[in-house]
């Protein structure tokens, strides 16, 4: 009984290190005035993650062992300097931004009490259905002991990012492998189940933040409630997500942080200092899955077009502004690059080859089966698009219109990756099912967003 | 309009509804299973000795020397030596078919100084590689009950210098 009660405390405690580490650094840029506690937990857990993850790979980098000493010291000696240094000379001044106010209290919290207990009870139950089917089982599914945990268990027992005995899928970026990798640090061995109590936790997160999210861009909170309900709790994606060692969850969780806060900001309603924490967001993009980098690249592409569409003054001051979320993208990209680069790792060549046109149009055969199977996503999508057709004309005269071209613009996105991966005619129906919905769940964040805008429309 | 509005998202709740229900009953038997486990208190490592593969495994990992190599004959489909290759880490690893050749086989033993071959499925006819294998002095059958066959291999003994 003790035995188990103490790799709940380390795990506890290194879960808490995490968010720790990722409260202080947002501090300078995203102020505490300037966000909800709730919101702050959401965002510092995500950044807690980047930073410890490219930390361990610096560390990797200038052939340092991983030890937790080595690892959170130096983050959280540094993160506690900045809230120190932050609260001292923040003393007695600032204020919130007119944003915050507008978007946060304008709003009458809720409709009907009731309502929001229904929704927060319809969560928690999904929470913790995930969290038990989480920590019951050992890691079993194909990537996690194929890819994922495997990676995390051998970067454990060697104490440094050792790829030898990995011989596909080398060059995916490490965030989640280091993230589970510094857990079994913290734990002191590899309990494959016991950390998968992190997944749950992340998809939390993700459930915050998009409340949040929502309830910034102007819902009440049964309306920002029942959206997260509504997202949850369509198909079997998300909720089987929950309780995987794979980096879809993360990436999804990522992307709706980068694209949300982006998203804000084109529509006026962000807090101060949003920016830089999309940028950070999107180095997580970046740093946890391939498809990362150009899932990022889509958020900055979208938000330039809508800009140049949309042409609000001070254009090019706030295109130049979009280099800011660039430079986490580059941040995120670039040291694990420099790592392959070093290591002479070859990346990519079993995920892209040549333009195969028959692939092309079976995917977009096997697009809206993704879409609508009610398996999948229930009735998520269909939902996204009837609140894209309720916005109307501010579909094209206001920033929904980024959301619009974020979303339409992956799918086109999914369709040419389909075009180009180098798979038999046999084998590519089983390579799409096998992978469709991961992708598909990295959008669908967004997509509760568009929900949530639809909403507006209705009251 | 709005009315029009209204009531197309009552439909959306409706279904949603409907969809509700059928998610529910869709994860109705994990979630009993999982009530059974805690009741039981089966679960985390235990889950995993209900496995006999992987009770074959751990019989394989007090065999092979952490630092060995291993030859690992079965389907990539099977999705069996991916559970190898997590279970029996740090030990290096080459999988190869059932269908291998035995210059391929004897080329891999002796390019990776394999000390072990794992061949996954015993009940299945031997290819052409591993019928080789079988006859060759330099390999030895272990008696290790399980799924599989493991034969000991003495690689200085193999001669695979060049695969074509």
């Amino acid at each position: 009984m003790i035995e188990p009660a103490a790799g709940l405390l380390r795990l506890a405690l290194g879960l808490g290190a995490i968010f720790l580490v990722g409260y202080g650094f947002p501090a300078p840029t995203l102020p505490a005035r300037e966000r909800t506690r709730l919101e702050g937990v959401a965002l510092s857990f995500g950044m807690g993650a980047v930073f410890i993850t490219l930390w361990m790979l610096a560390l990797a980098l200038m052939g340092l062992p991983f030890s937790l000493p080595l690892i959170l010291t130096p983050l959280l000696v540094l993160s506690g300097v900045i809230l120190v240094i932050k609260r001292w000379l923040g003393k007695g001044r600032g204020r919130r931004s007119p944003t915050f106010i507008k978007t946060e209290n304008r709003k009458p919290k809720t409709e009907n009490p009731l309502w929001d207990w229904l929704f927060i009870a319809l969560l928690a139950l999904v929470i913790l259905f995930a969290v038990l089917r989480a920590i019951f089982y050992p890691m079993w599914a194909w990537d996690e002991i194929a890819t994922w945990g495997c990676k995390a268990r051998v970067f454990f027992d060697s104490r440094r990012l050792d790829l030898s005995c990995i011989d596909a899928h080398n060059y995916y970026p490490n965030l989640v492998p280091l993230l589970l990798t510094y857990l079994y640090l913290c734990l002191g061995q590899v309990n494959d189940h016991l950390v998968k109590a992190v997944f749950p936790l992340w998809g939390t997160m993700l459930l915050v933040l998009l409340c949040s999210l929502l309830r910034r861009l102007g819902l009440n909170r049964t309306q920002a409630l029942g959206t997260a309900a509504f997202f949850a709790l369509n198909g079997t994606v998300f909720i089987v997500h929950l309780q995987l060692a794979y980096a879809d969850l993360a990436l999804a969780y990522f992307a709706l942080g980068a694209a949300g806060l982006v998203y804000l900001w084109l529509k006026d309603q962000a807090p101060r200092g949003s920016l830089a924490v999309a940028a950070v967001f999107a180095a997580g993009m970046a740093w946890c899955k391939y498809e990362g980098p150009p899932l990022a690249g889509t958020v900055l592409l979208a938000a330039a077009l809508s800009l140049v569409w949309l042409r609000p003054p001070g254009l090019g001051g706030r295109l130049l502004k979009l280099a800011i979320p660039a430079s986490g993208l580059v941040a995120g990209y670039l040291p694990w690059k420099i790592y392959l680069i070093k290591h002479q790792i070859e990346s990519g060549s079993d995920h892209v080859l040549n333009f195969y046109p028959g692939q092309f149009f079976k995917s977009l055969l096997f697009l809206p089966e993704g879409l609508f199977n009610p398996f999948h996503f229930g009735v998520l999508w269909p939902a996204a698009i009837l609140a894209l057709a309720l916005c109307g004309r501010r579909l094209y005269n206001s920033p929904v219109i980024f959301l619009a071209l974020f979303l339409a613009g992956n799918l086109v996105a999914i369709v040419l990756g389909y075009a180009l991966a180098p798979t038999s005619a046999a084998e590519f129906p089983f390579y799409v099912r096998a992978t469709l919905d991961r992708l598909l769940l990295h959008l669908t964040p967004v997509a509760a967003l568009m929900i949530g805008e639809g909403l507006k429309e209705v009251n | 309009m709005i009315k029009a509005k209204v009531w197309l998202v009552r439909a959306v709740l409706l279904l949603w509804s409907v969809q509700l229900i059928w998610l529910t009953w869709h994860f109705a038997p994990e979630a009993g299973e999982l009530v059974e486990r805690a009741a039981g208190r089966r679960w985390g490592a235990a889950v995993r000795l209900e496995d006999p593969f992987y009770q074959w495994l751990q019989t394989l990992a007090e065999v092979i020397p952490p630092g060995a190599t291993y030859i690992f004959v079965d389907d990539y489909e099977a999705g069996k030596e991916i559970e190898a290759r997590y279970h029996l880490t740090p030990r290096k690893r080459v999988l190869l078919s059932p269908e291998v050749p035995a210059s391929l086989l004897f080329y891999e033993v002796r390019q990776g100084k394999a000390t072990f071959v794992i061949i996954r499925d015993r009940d299945k006819p031997p290819g052409p590689g591993v019928r080789a294998a079988l006859d060759s002095p330099a390999f030895q059958r272990l008696d290790i009950p399980g799924p599989g066959l493991v034969l000991r291999v003495d690689y200085s003994r193999v001669r695979g210098e060049f695969y074509d």
